[in-house]
């Protein structure tokens, strides 16, 4: 799973998801790739599980892009826990999705291949998500 | 290069991003125009006429002429452009005055064609590194675009910008050295094979993976008699 070496603080407040992605919103390495349409948090075992089911469908040949990390912890409370007593143990890491942003991209197949394999890979997410390719027309 | 196509333009006196809703509501976009020595003017044109000319074939390379009611009339290219990242409807336009007299530099687009020995033959994969080279021409030789033929390309070898053809009086501004597309070997996926006697151990769902380290505030041998000194006192 995808998670930082070194933090600052073990533990974050949840924060806001407002507006768009200003950065990371084009395809920047490969040649289709997979662009969020709502926010959202992306865990580290969703991103793992939508690269396992990428580069199973490509099989052989091409190139997978990851363009998010997760580097917000998420805590929880143990189970038949009572309220207080401080903030739950870190249990996941997360992305913050904003619309816009670029989640993978891929080169080294076809438009069609590479569309089934991001369709596999967006049925692992929570969000809403779209296949693009560099050249079209927005 | 032809410049058959002329847009239309109209000066903004207001600024601001008010303003520029109500000219995005208004069915155009702000611009601005600046270049050859002039002072800039902000301006608002139609998105259709500009997206037109940015998905031509010619692309942001096109030079064309752009009009301002009541103004000049002068040739142009854009040179910067803002899209909303969700819709992909243009926001804001650059256009940059072009002196049809004198060399500019700028981008052009490289594709490749043909199918790499290295993918066909050895089952690589042709990666293409670098998408647009930097070139300085004259204004009337600004090509469409140029193609690298990677046909012989072998695993480990590359096709570089000092293998693409320029023609006239064209000349390479990105260091030649510059890798354009490279044939390379797959890696294959690391797979942990298993042993016998060990035990396989599943993270269940909600399982707490090692935590990273956390970066420790302050200088720890500074800090270390400061705490000492409190102890005794």
């Amino acid at each position: 799973m995808m998670m930082p070496k070194k933090v600052k603080y073990r533990k974050q407040q949840r924060g806001r998801m407002t507006g768009k992605a200003w950065r990371g919103s084009s395809i920047s390495f490969g040649e289709f790739g997979l662009k969020a349409m709502e926010c959202g948090w992306v865990t580290d075992r969703q991103i793992e599980a939508a690269r396992v089911a990428m580069t199973r469908s490509i099989k052989r040949g091409g190139k997978v892009w990851i363009r998010l990390f997760p580097d917000k912890p998420i805590t929880k409370k143990p189970a038949e826990t009572r309220m207080g007593k401080g903030k739950g143990a870190p249990e996941q890491w997360v992305a913050v999705i904003r619309p816009g942003k670029i989640l993978f991209e891929m080169e080294g197949v076809d438009r069609a291949t590479a569309g089934a394999a991001m369709r596999l890979a967006a049925h692992k997410l929570a969000i809403r998500t779209k296949f693009i390719g560099r050249d079209d027309a927005e | 290069m032809s410049r058959e196509i002329t847009v239309a333009a109209e000066v903004r006196a207001s600024r601001g991003k008010n303003e520029a809703h109500r000219t995005r509501s208004a069915g155009q976009i702000p611009a601005v125009v600046y270049g050859a020595f002039k002072d800039p003017v902000s301006i608002a044109v139609n998105p259709r006429e500009i997206n037109r000319i940015i998905r031509s074939a010619t692309g942001y390379n096109t030079i064309f002429d752009l009009a301002i009611a009541g103004g000049e009339t002068t040739p142009v290219m854009v040179v910067d452009q803002q899209v909303d990242p969700v819709k992909g409807h243009l926001l804001h336009a650059d256009f940059k005055r072009i002196d049809l007299t004198k060399r500019i530099r700028i981008s052009v687009p490289v594709s490749t064609t043909g199918e790499a020995q290295g993918v066909k033959v050895q089952g690589g994969l042709l990666e293409v590194i670098t998408r647009a080279i930097e070139i300085e021409c004259l204004p009337d030789e600004i090509p469409e675009g140029f193609t690298v033929d990677v046909t012989e390309l072998m695993i480990g070898q590359a096709k570089r910008a000092s293998d693409v053809a320029l023609s006239g009086s064209m000349k390479l501004i990105s260091s030649p050295d510059t890798v354009i597309a490279h044939s390379v070997a797959l890696r294959a996926e690391e797979v942990v094979a298993p042993v016998e006697g060990a035990v396989v151990v599943t993270p269940e769902a909600g399982a707490v993976a090692a935590e990273p380290e956390v970066i420790k505030k302050g200088k720890k041998d500074e800090e270390a008699p400061a705490e000492e000194k409190g102890k005794k006192k």
